[in-house]
């Protein structure tokens, strides 16, 4: 281009074309409104809305979605949005809803335009430490002290069970092993495990705006930094292959990771789907007896039955994005900072995607045989929305480097873990008279079974 | 039971839902009641007063738990909360609700002035029944717009209409002998009324109506359309109905403009002569930036003036007799001196019950206040509530008394007010987005509160209709003005 031609593209200083000099700006440079009333710059979401008289949101009220009906069981409200209003504004939460599969798949793979807010932000503590999961140290150690122990923990735990006996499988299996492996992966003293799993959970459920509860976590937080101080110093000296090793050993620009980069790396995982979804595949197969008949005949069908729990009864029902600018979607201009439920759960339980979706069938022919791997259609099907109701990885193929993916790890565990429970105790059923049920503890928080009496 | 099955169960045991299907919470005898709601998290119900425990933290500052914005304990008892919100948090982030508060008189007032920092674009404020408004803009642009009317609702121009309010208080009282039975009851000498049915619901509209020049033919439908609109601004489930309203609004006003201009009609002053057209009349001749403003503008701006003007209104004449009829010493110091003394008790009202809660905003740009950071484009609420009751301004604030000598009651200023020990109440917000019809609000409370004193002889409440709070005392004023009251007087 020619000296010329360059300076004919510098907008003029004054006159039309000139810049705004009044321009307000946001975040990430972007134009807020200008000082001026220009009217282009002017768009207003009663003007756009009005045009759409029939969009009116009759059949539901905003409260549905914080009532005790909805934290027991969101789906049929979940419909009305999805089969009505599909980007639900959502007045009383302050909050936009999205709830169809390609709505919410498009949502969460759009990085550039909807961030996610880490639980550390929800404490206010994010100066504190840093996320290590993604480095490829952690990873592996992870893996494969997951992979070597894993059998033998859940043997561990349902050595326990005894034919003619019976137990609660939501709190003895399905919660306890997340546990027992998360602490087998630190590789923590035996005396310490309780202590450590009353402050995980407190610091995992304080991450919300449940002020008791994150008073709680915020002191759990704490205590856990002071008790893996001198453990993380020991490590150092003398490493092991278990996480904290991996972390105290980590070569990061100088500076060695801290007790506090340990806590928030924990707090960051996401340690809910292999509780969640464990206790709902048992749940569901339990009583689907059909469905525990075909997995028991051929278990390679346990697979199967872990990705159809996680497209039908998803632990966690919603993930929340928020806009990093005001931008456009679904007809509707949402304003910068904005707060969208993506729904998992009304996304997995879409007709436009799933054949009579509201069914549990395990080996359902419309539903994609893995995990979603940087995209939600992988053999041109759709995959449940469910793995931490994250984007999906970045790397669509796993490298040389890297061990398998965390959602992999985890339907392996889930995998073997109730494999050797069939193993164990075959005739694993419903103890008779009991009527359980998938529920949330509280609004936001995961659905799941926390009840699951059964007799062998 | 190791120790952990113990801990787990433990949590599975508190929990918001229970797991037995369909039974509400039940009240056990002697227990603090609990309200019947959809809310996720019942709070206690609390002596009016008086915040229930939330929690605190390890210094002992108490919690505030978002949940309880949306409960019924909060609707009917906002106060104490908003009192630990100003000593504590005076920049509350809900991250629930992805918003703040600001709740103390001094940082609303600074927010209210400051027209650039804190803009009113709307990020879904209201959901499309009012329309495109001025609210909405800022600086030349909103003030061109607001100036449009505002003239009507001020000064000389609403002297000269004063004698139409008086007529149309009158012409409803004279009605009265002729409302149905579940509005006005005669029995021994003792009229029952419900002056909301009967008066306050409607007055303020016939007034409204009366300055915008609407055809007196058209009142029972414009009354429809306003109802059906102000109840669709939530966006439940009445929206639907709301647009509908204002698409019908909007359908008759496109006929009525083509007759005004050709026809343009005046309002007259008490002796019959005309001061001017009236406001359809105005706004259909009017040009901005050499174009007519389309009829959709008009709509929207009919649909403000009157939005603004209907709801609020009503409640501060109800708001207002309700007070003083629980306080019959304040009521008679009112009626020994109505010239001067429902002024002030007009003002009194407006602080110690505010018909509307507060205002939002939107930072333009990034900020911190009170050690809070608010990002740019943050939705901030200025709770106009909070400010009113704010005991760094207000002594004693929670106590309605008409003769406190710290709020200052004279002439409303768009500064403010604030000298030798007086401060105005933020009822009507201040700065450039005050209230426009501050005034002729001001005018129809005092103005139909003076008609109705007239013709109410002895007024007292009447306690059996009135609704009463869990423990058989009458019902607070909460967040929203009282709905009705009902008012015993001697006809002879």
């Amino acid at each position: 281009m020619s000296t010329e031609a360059k300076q004919a593209a510098k907008p003029p200083a004054y006159g039309a074309g000139a810049p705004d000099k009044d321009a307000f700006t946001g975040r990430n440079g972007v134009p807020l409104y200008t000082r001026n009333g220009n009217q282009n710059d002017y768009r207003t979401y009663e003007v756009y809305q009005r045009e759409r008289v029939k969009e009116a949101t009759d059949k539901i009220r905003p409260i549905q979605l914080i009532s005790p009906e909805f934290i027991r069981n969101p789906y049929p409200v979940l419909e009305i949005l999805r089969e009505n209003y599909p980007f639900y504004r959502d007045w009383l939460g302050n909050s936009f809803w999205v709830t169809r599969y390609d709505d919410v798949t498009s949502i969460f793979t759009d990085d550039a335009n909807f961030e996610t807010r880490p639980k550390r932000w929800f404490y206010d503590i994010e100066d504190l430490g840093r996320d290590l999961g993604q480095e490829v140290a952690l990873l592996t150690a992870q893996a494969t002290r997951i992979d070597a122990n894993v059998e033998r923990i859940a043997r561990e735990i349902v050595g326990g069970f005894k034919a003619g006996g019976g137990t609660d499988l939501a709190i003895e299996f399905a919660a306890r092993l997340p546990l027992e492996l998360l602490a087998c992966v630190l590789d923590l003293p035996k005396d310490d495990f309780p202590k450590f799993v009353d402050r995980y959970w407190r610091m995992q459920r304080g991450a919300m705006w449940e002020p008791k509860s994150r008073q709680a976590g915020l002191g759990a937080v704490q205590e856990l930094v002071e008790y893996f101080r001198p453990l993380l110093a020991a490590r150092r000296a003398n490493p092991g292959d278990d996480l904290i090793s991996a972390v105290a050993m980590l070569d990061t620009d100088g500076a060695p990771a801290t007790a506090e980069d340990l806590v928030i790396t924990l707090l960051e995982q996401d340690h809910e789907t292999l509780h969640g979804a464990l206790a709902n595949m048992w749940f569901q197969l339990l009583t689907h007896p059909e469905q525990l008949d075909l997995v028991k005949r051929e278990r390679r069908m346990v697979k199967f039955a872990w990705l159809e729990t996680l497209r039908h009864s998803a632990p966690v029902l919603t993930a929340n994005r928020f806009a990093r600018h005001e931008v456009e979607r679904f007809g509707r201009l949402i304003p910068i900072g904005a707060l969208l439920h993506c729904s998992a759960a009304a996304a997995n339980r879409d007709p436009r995607q799933y054949k009579d979706p509201d069914r549990f069938i395990v080996g359902r022919k419309d539903l994609c045989q893995r995990e979603p791997r940087g995209q939600y259609r992988a053999d041109g099907l759709p995959a449940g929305v469910a793995f931490g109701l994250g984007k999906p990885s970045k790397h669509p193929a796993v490298p040389e480097d890297r061990p398998r993916s965390l959602y992999a790890i985890t339907r392996d565990t889930a995998t073997t873990a109730s494999n050797v429970l069939l193993d164990v105790v075959p005739e694993v059923r419903l103890k008779p008279g009991a009527t359980p049920a998938l529920r949330s503890l509280r609004l936001g928080e995961m659905h799941t079974c926390w009840n699951l009496p059964v007799v062998f | 039971m190791d120790s952990i099955t113990a801990f787990l169960s433990n949590i599975v045991e508190n929990t918001d839902a229970k797991p037995s299907e369909g039974s509400g919470p039940s009240a056990k005898p002697g227990s603090v009641p609990r309200a019947q709601s959809l809310s996720s998290h019942d709070f206690p119900l609390m002596p009016v007063g008086q915040a229930c425990d939330m929690g605190h933290a390890p210094d002992g500052t108490p919690l505030i738990d978002s949940r309880i914005f949306n409960s019924f304990e909060f609707f009917r008892n906002p106060y104490p909360y908003y009192r630990i919100m100003r000593d504590h948090y005076p920049v509350f982030f809900d991250k629930l609700h992805n918003c703040y508060y600001v709740t103390r008189y001094d940082d609303i007032t600074t927010c209210y002035f400051d027209d650039e920092g804190f803009n009113t674009i709307p990020k879904g404020s209201s959901s499309g029944v009012l329309g495109n408004t001025q609210l909405e803009l800022s600086g030349v642009e909103h003030r061109r717009r607001r100036n449009l009317y505002g003239q009507h609702l001020v000064g000389k121009s609403l002297d000269n209409r004063l004698h139409a309010i008086e007529a149309i208080g009158e012409e409803m009282i004279a009605d009265w002998g002729n409302l149905d039975e579940s509005i006005v009851q005669d029995r021994n000498g003792v009229r029952t009324v419900a002056i909301g049915k009967a008066f306050a619901n409607e007055f303020p509209i016939r007034v409204v109506c009366d300055v915008l020049g609407f055809p007196k033919e058209s009142r029972k439908k414009f009354f429809y359309w306003y109802n059906s609109m102000m109840s669709g601004l939530g966006g439940s489930e009445t929206h639907h109905q709301g647009l509908e309203a204002r698409q019908d609004l909007e359908d008759y006003v496109g006929t009525l403009v083509e007759e005004r201009r050709a026809h343009p009609t005046y309002l007259y002053d008490a002796a019959g002569d005309p001061i001017g057209k009236d406001i359809i009349s105005k706004l259909c001749e009017t040009q901005i930036d050499g174009d007519y403003l389309s009829t959709e503008e008009i709509t929207s701006n009919i649909a403000l003036v009157v939005g603004g003007g209907g709801e609020t209104t009503r409640g501060a004449i109800l708001n207002m007799w309700y007070l003083l009829l629980q306080h019959p010493r304040q009521l008679d110091a009112v009626l020994a001196d109505p010239e001067t003394m429902w002024d002030v008790a007009f003002h009194e009202t407006l602080r110690h019950s505010t018909p509307i809660g507060g205002q939002p905003r939107h930072n333009s740009f990034d900020i911190e206040l009170h050690g809070v950071k608010i990002p740019a484009g943050s939705l901030v609420n200025m709770v106009d509530f909070s400010a009113n009751h704010d005991d760094r301004i207000f002594k004693d604030p929670e106590t309605f008394n008409i003769f406190r000598p710290d709020l200052y009651s004279g002439k409303l200023l768009r500064s403010g007010y604030r000298k030798e020990g007086k401060c105005s109440h933020m009822a009507f917000g201040v700065g450039p987005h005050l209230c426009p019809g501050a005034w002729i609000s001001h005018q129809e409370a005092v103005i139909g509160s003076k008609i109705l004193q007239r013709h109410l002889k002895n007024p007292r409440l009447n306690v059996d209709k009135m609704p009463k709070d869990f423990d058989g005392s009458l019902l607070p004023i909460g967040l929203i003005s009282a709905r009705e009251v009902w008012i015993d007087y001697d006809l002879n």
